[in-house]
């Protein structure tokens, strides 16, 4: 499947207020860059959900892949437009998974403890993705290679790098920013900054 | 912002700020970016006691110490 933005060359309407345009890639991360050792490495799907499973970096990369164009909003205050990602959509890992009825929201698990909150219906668009390639190439490591979530409608600290697992939960649990004075849903066209403006 | 924090969103300015300085300390010198950002704290948590209303921002501030501190620790896993 192959998702791309239809024909707009301006960018009206697709830079959030207060964002800046970027032509290049800010590198920004709260914890350092983990090593990868895909002999190792595990991707795990647990919780609320009817088929818990964990998977190898080969397993993992042997599910059906999607691209999708997307635009990328940093709560730094730069956006990076026309973002083209390959990997795992979210609807896919989910499907495996099979979520129960009582799942509501999900806790992304990345490296070092990094943890983001989404509701379930953010991660099920089709523009969310677990991606391992940004514009044609392996992501890389400062950039959350080999593994990290893309929620292109949110800001990006909910696109958690290095992401190792999700677990689907029954209730909303408030991810690592989240608890630290972010906002809990983070849309930036609302400028969603910040929790006391929840 | 006026140099001496005056409101809640002062305090909560130089917390912003601090987290900047460690979100983007891989761009230079990490060891000097965890500095200027556990010296930014400090100002937080001081004028935290000070600002009314600001006092809920202590914790924040502090918790943020404590990233600091496991991060110049260095991995934990």
């Amino acid at each position: 499947m192959k998702l791309k933005r239809g024909g707009r060359d301006d960018v009206d309407g697709r830079v959030p207020p207060n964002q800046r345009l970027t032509r290049g890639w800010p590198v920004l991360h709260a914890s350092p860059i983990p090593k990868f050792n895909p002999a190792v490495w595990t991707f795990r799907a647990w919780g609320e959900v009817s088929n818990e499973f964990e998977v190898s970096w080969d397993e993992f990369r042997a599910l059906p892949s999607v691209t999708v164009g997307s635009d990328f909003h940093c709560v730094t205050g730069w956006s990076k437009l026309d973002n083209t990602w390959e990997g795992i959509s979210f609807r896919d890992v989910a499907a495996r998974a099979k979520p129960k009825a009582t799942a509501t929201h999900v806790l992304i698990h990345a490296e070092y403890g990094y943890t983001a909150n989404l509701p379930i219906e953010a991660v099920m668009d089709d523009d969310v993705l677990f991606a391992w390639s940004h514009d044609g190439e392996p992501l890389e490591p400062q950039h959350g290679g080999p593994l990290r979530l893309v929620v292109p409608k949110l800001y990006a600290w909910k696109s958690a790098k290095w992401v190792r697992g999700v677990r689907f939960l029954d209730h909303d649990e408030r991810g690592y920013w989240e608890v630290r004075g972010y906002h809990n849903r983070a849309d930036p066209f609302r400028e969603e900054r910040y929790s006391w403006q929840e | 912002m006026s140099e001496e924090p005056t409101t809640p969103a002062d305090v909560w300015a130089l917390i912003e700020r601090a987290d900047e300085l460690i979100k983007y300390a891989s761009n230079r010198d990490p060891k000097t970016a965890y500095e200027q950002a556990k010296e930014t704290l400090q100002k937080a948590i001081d004028a935290s006691c000070s600002v009314p209303g600001a006092a809920p921002l202590e914790k924040q501030a502090r918790t943020r110490l404590d990233d600091i501190a496991r991060l110049e620790g260095g991995p934990a896993t």
